[in-house]
């Protein structure tokens, strides 16, 4: 969530916008990555039970990473704008659960939001934290699209690492190559 | 079900608990991590070398979605026969368990972990495919259990697959 561990409070929303899905970029991620008839071709998908064409779940998803990047990004230029220092975002440990619950369709617009649900100190990884988040995506008519409850690290700012700590920071950074 | 498209397609009833389908090999090079996280997860450390260096995966990585959309489309590839997939329910216990660095061949195995039907939607059955995703020295880099609704042939026939 782009501020310091200390300062991300769990209720916390950041808005991401949304993204308006076309035919053509639908049937261009399905031919690569998910191509089934009901993901890459209008006619033959009218034979399946969703009636027509709809995206790949993972391709939804991925959109959703998207936003949450550039919202990151944006939020930390707003900070910035403020005069406040953004924290540090780290690469993310996992998805403990990802719901589809309602497929997207070519011309559906989906908003997606991200909330902060818990926080906790690493374990594996002193001076940083782990983020509980749930992403949500809901499409034009309010049903939702998608429910996700990310994992993701946070850096501490007032971080004092134990001499025991230091010298394993000091011993993984010089046998890492 | 009538579905011309599906009907020589595997069945609920064709698949069974154990099965493992192996995914081949995929060598993922820079540039391709690039591309990918360029349009989907642009984070600084899986486009950029320099703040890729200084992170905490110490060099360009791919970005752990790019892992999975390569391992559901070598699923799709790998399947003996074409699967009456009728969609993703979605995933549980996704973990990125180290990275995918540049130029590391990843593959790995799905299998089958459970098969049930439900009485609510006699028509599919419900699949559970475990991957277990690994790199060149056979360490594992990503885990996931997705659970997929899959046509059954004759709903009439309800003791297939301990129905609840």
């Amino acid at each position: 969530m782009t501020r310091w561990y200390e300062d991300i409070h769990s209720g916390q929303k950041l808005s991401l916008g949304d993204h308006t899905f076309t035919l053509e970029e639908i049937v261009k991620y399905n031919l690569q990555y998910d191509n089934q008839y009901f993901h890459t071709d209008p006619e033959l998908a009218k034979h399946s039970h969703f009636g027509g064409i709809i995206a790949s779940g993972w391709h939804t998803a991925l959109i959703g990473q998207r936003k949450l990047v550039d919202g990151l990004f944006a939020e930390e230029a707003r900070l910035k704008a403020l005069g406040e220092e953004p924290g540090l975002s780290g690469p993310s440990p996992g998805i403990n659960k990802m719901s589809f619950v309602t497929p997207v369709k070519p011309g559906d617009t989906i908003s997606f939001e991200l909330s902060v649900t818990d926080k906790r100190p690493s374990k594996s990884l002193p001076g940083w934290g782990l983020l509980f988040n749930n992403m949500k995506a809901v499409n034009q008519r309010g049903e939702l699209v998608y429910s996700a409850d990310y994992v993701a690290f946070s850096k501490l700012r007032d971080f004092k690492p134990t001499l025991k700590q230091r010298i394993g920071i000091w011993m993984a950074r010089a046998f890492s190559g | 079900m009538n579905n011309p498209i599906t009907k020589d397609y595997a069945h609920f009833e064709d698949l069974e608990i154990g099965q493992t389908i192996d995914l081949g090999a995929t060598t993922l090079t820079k540039e391709m991590i690039i591309t990918f996280a360029t349009e989907f997860d642009p984070f600084p450390f899986h486009i950029d070398e320099k703040a890729a260096k200084a992170s905490l995966l110490g060099g360009i990585a791919a970005s752990g979605w790019q892992t999975g959309a390569i391992a559901l489309k070598k699923l799709l590839e790998n399947f003996p026969k074409k699967l009456a997939s009728a969609g993703g329910l979605g995933f549980t216990n996704l973990k990125w368990k180290r990275p995918v660095m540049a130029n590391d061949t990843i593959g790995g195995t799905v299998t089958i972990a459970n098969k049930r039907r439900t009485k609510s939607r006699p028509q599919w059955g419900i699949v559970t495919l475990e991957f277990d995703i690994t790199n060149q020295k056979s360490q594992t880099v990503m885990t996931m259990s997705l659970e997929n609704l899959v046509d059954v042939r004759n709903p009439e026939i309800t003791d297939e697959g301990s129905p609840k």
